[in-house]
């Protein structure tokens, strides 16, 4: 069985509760998922959608950062992991969380907000994320015109993040092969789409289109509610199925 | 040969040339990527997922799957011929000679549409997706009422109801709106009404109070969610001025019919669909070198507004977007050019300014007053009150021009015409003159 296209797996840190949270992480990676994201709770999670957000909300408190954070290296192994968060949230000390970023066994960072709200000093932000001996995730959307995306491209390491919904979890209607072929024409990176690709459909579209990823994560956190871990892996299972069909 | 009048350059002969087959996005050509919506922090529910239920589901996906360019409909593109498109470019040879400038001065005409305005170029299609959907009730708000007009000829077109929430001033001020959207089919409610929850709280909160769009749009939209019906969207949204685009292309390739290359373009500012529209194009190909979107001095966004993220509408309902903005509970004074009177401009305008890509103008009712007579008198239209800003800001780049003695190509957007604003002239006029005599 090929093994091309990679499946990024989504969860909020600690969700629904801690030990559950471990059992997914753990039994993410047996099953399939290549690259880990895990969502830090921010104060504010601007771009994300309600499900994702209702997540913060339920986990919030519930654990120490810096304690619990590195229990997810402990049975993840040695597959990537970064951690998803908001610039806003760190930017004042930002070397520091960097640090310890580091220190927990992440491997990189995602700031959804970075082409947003920092979008003028992005190099001077992703540079400081490279010094720091983490990889940069950098997260681009539909609405980043081409020249941005060219550039971008060349900051992002494990991958460019391209989610094509302009929130996460909420089935707008778009038209994913052409946003997909615009990208995918622009950079030579690993090209990984996201925000509402659990529909098969639209995950074989973008497949298609010359993605070389998907990443998931509202349709995990439904999973759980709605069937627990097991329903959650499950999902993976599949999706690990659909991307090798590729 | 030139005519004294109003036709200096012949009609259009090779329409189905000239109408673009394609809407022109500038999303992939800004500057810097537009900001998303996004709902405020501890929202009870998601405006965003809000806009699948009020919004015709074609429109929604061209607001969010951002191409250079989209296919225009062969039925919408019907209908554009069918309604005159394209619209005239003219040269307003009269007022050049008048001003005694050595710039040229060209004006893209979409007055000439039967609605009046430019309004009808994204109520077509909007109505046309709607009704593809199997719908067969749009509602919407108005303040001019130029919008109302071209959404209750749109629907009735293809055969829909249309609902029109229309801002209370203008609808005490320009009774002939209300009769013409009635007579196209359309159904009119002076906002704040009765019919919706935001509408009473307005009116307890100040029963004088004189309407706003924002208002408007927030009953349009209650409304719309209560009767379970689309709503089609005027101004603002990005997909607005993705169909607006057929202005500017089509004053591109009729330019270059004529040989011209622009120096500056201008047109006037409400939420940003006409002057989007017109100069979108001209800006993301590299066509042109100064843009000027003017606005009214005494609803002065782009000199007192902040670049932040804001509510479209007054009650919330619509997700934030980051725009020029005086905040989405200003209360614009009920001036003479109703279409000007919103808080806010257009996130991918709002950008450009902020790049300084494109810069301003604010002017008042004097000011625009003196322009609209120049223009009336030496070219014989009546501009609509939102135009004549952009006929202010033409006339002062044109004699500056003649200081600088520079030969120039300025063209700008003529929005619409004011045959249905003579009201409003004519209590401008009263007030112009009395100001004069004290
Ligand atoms: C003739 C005319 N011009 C301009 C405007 C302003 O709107 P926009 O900035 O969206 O073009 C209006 C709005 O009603 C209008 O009727």
């Amino acid at each position: 069985m090929s093994r091309d296209k990679m499946l990024v797996v989504y969860m909020t840190l600690g969700y629904p509760d801690n030990e559950r949270y471990l059992e997914f992480m753990e039994e993410a990676v047996k099953n399939g998922a290549d690259i880990l994201e895990i969502g830090i709770p921010p104060k504010y999670a601007k771009y994300d959608g309600p499900v994702i957000r209702k997540s913060y909300e339920k986990v919030a408190g519930k654990f120490d950062l810096w304690s619990f954070l590195p229990e997810t290296r402990k049975v993840i192994g040695e597959t990537k992991a970064v951690a998803l968060t908001y610039l806003e949230d760190w930017a004042s000390e930002l070397d520091d969380f960097l640090y310890k970023l580091k220190g927990a066994g992440l491997d990189g960072v995602l700031f959804p907000d970075l082409l947003i709200d920092f979008v003028d000093d992005y190099r001077a932000y992703s540079s400081r994320v490279r010094e720091k001996g983490l990889s940069n995730v950098i997260f681009t959307a539909p609405s980043v015109p081409d020249r941005m995306i060219m550039q971008v491209s060349r900051q992002s390491d494990l991958f460019l993040y391209y989610g094509v919904r302009p929130t996460t979890g909420i089935p707008l209607p778009i038209t994913v092969s052409s946003l997909v072929t615009r990208v995918r024409n622009l950079v030579d990176n690993k090209l990984v789409v996201g925000f509402g690709l659990s529909d098969e459909n639209d995950l074989r579209k973008a497949l298609k289109a010359g993605a070389d990823g998907a990443a998931i994560g509202t349709a995990f956190i439904q999973a759980i509610d709605n069937g627990g871990v097991k329903q959650a892996v499950d999902l993976v299972i599949k999706l690990r199925s659909i991307l090798d069909e590729f | 040969m030139v005519v004294v009048g109003v036709y200096d350059t012949p009609m259009v002969n090779n329409a189905e040339e000239i109408l673009p087959k394609y809407w022109y996005n500038i999303i992939p050509d800004l500057p810097k990527p537009l900001p998303p919506p996004r709902d405020p922090l501890g929202a009870e529910f998601s405006r965003i997922d809000l806009l699948r239920t009020i919004l015709p589901k074609e429109v929604l996906r061209q607001q969010l799957t951002i191409e250079r360019y989209i296919k225009i409909p062969d039925e919408v593109r019907e209908r554009y011929l069918a309604i005159g498109r394209p619209t005239p470019l003219l040269r307003a040879k009269r007022l050049e000679e008048y001003l005694g400038t050595p710039a040229k001065i060209y004006f893209k005409y979409e007055g000439a549409t039967p609605t009046g305005s430019h309004k009808i170029n994204t109520a077509l299609p909007q109505a046309y997706f709607a009704r593809e959907e199997g719908i067969e009730h749009v509602v919407t708000e108005t303040g001019a009422g130029q919008w109302g007009t071209a959404t209750a000829l749109a629907a009735t077109m293809y055969g829909m109801k249309s609902t029109v929430f229309m801002v209370k001033v203008s609808y005490e001020q320009k009774p002939m709106r209300k009769s013409i959207m009635q007579l196209y089919g359309g159904e009119v409610y002076p906002s704040p009404t009765d019919l919706t929850e935001f509408g009473k709280k307005v009116k307890k909160e100040n029963p004088n109070h004189p309407g706003s769009l924002g208002v408007a749009m927030s009953e349009a939209i209650e409304y719309a969610l209560d009767h379970h019906l689309k709503y089609l969207v005027g101004s603002v949204l990005d997909v607005v001025i993705l169909h607006q685009s057929v202005i500017g292309q089509e004053t591109i390739a009729q330019l270059d019919e004529l040989g011209e290359e622009p120096d500056v373009l201008i047109g006037c500012v409400g939420g940003g669909s006409n002057f989007g529209g017109f100069s979108f194009p001209f800006i993301g190909n590299g066509r042109g070198k100064k843009y000027i979107a003017v606005a009214s001095a005494e609803i002065p966004k782009f000199s007192t507004g902040e670049y932040k993220y804001d509510f479209p509408d007054s009650a919330g309902l619509l997700p934030l977007v980051k725009m020029i903005t005086m905040g989405n509970s200003y209360v614009p004074p009920p001036i003479y050019a109703g279409g000007l009177r919103y808080h806010g401009a257009a996130p991918s305008l709002s950008l450009l300014m902020k790049e300084g890509i494109v810069g301003w103008r604010e002017y008042n009712e004097n000011q625009i007053f003196e322009a609209a007579q120049m223009f009336m008198r030496t070219q014989g239209i009546v501009p609509a009150p939102e135009s004549s800003h952009a006929i202010r800001a033409v006339i002062e780049e044109a004699l500056e021009a003649k200081r600088a003695n520079r030969k120039e190509v300025i063209v700008f957007n003529l929005s619409g015409h004011g045959l249905l604003d003579l009201p409003n002239y004519d209590s401008m006029m009263r007030r112009v003159t009395s100001n004069e005599q004290r």
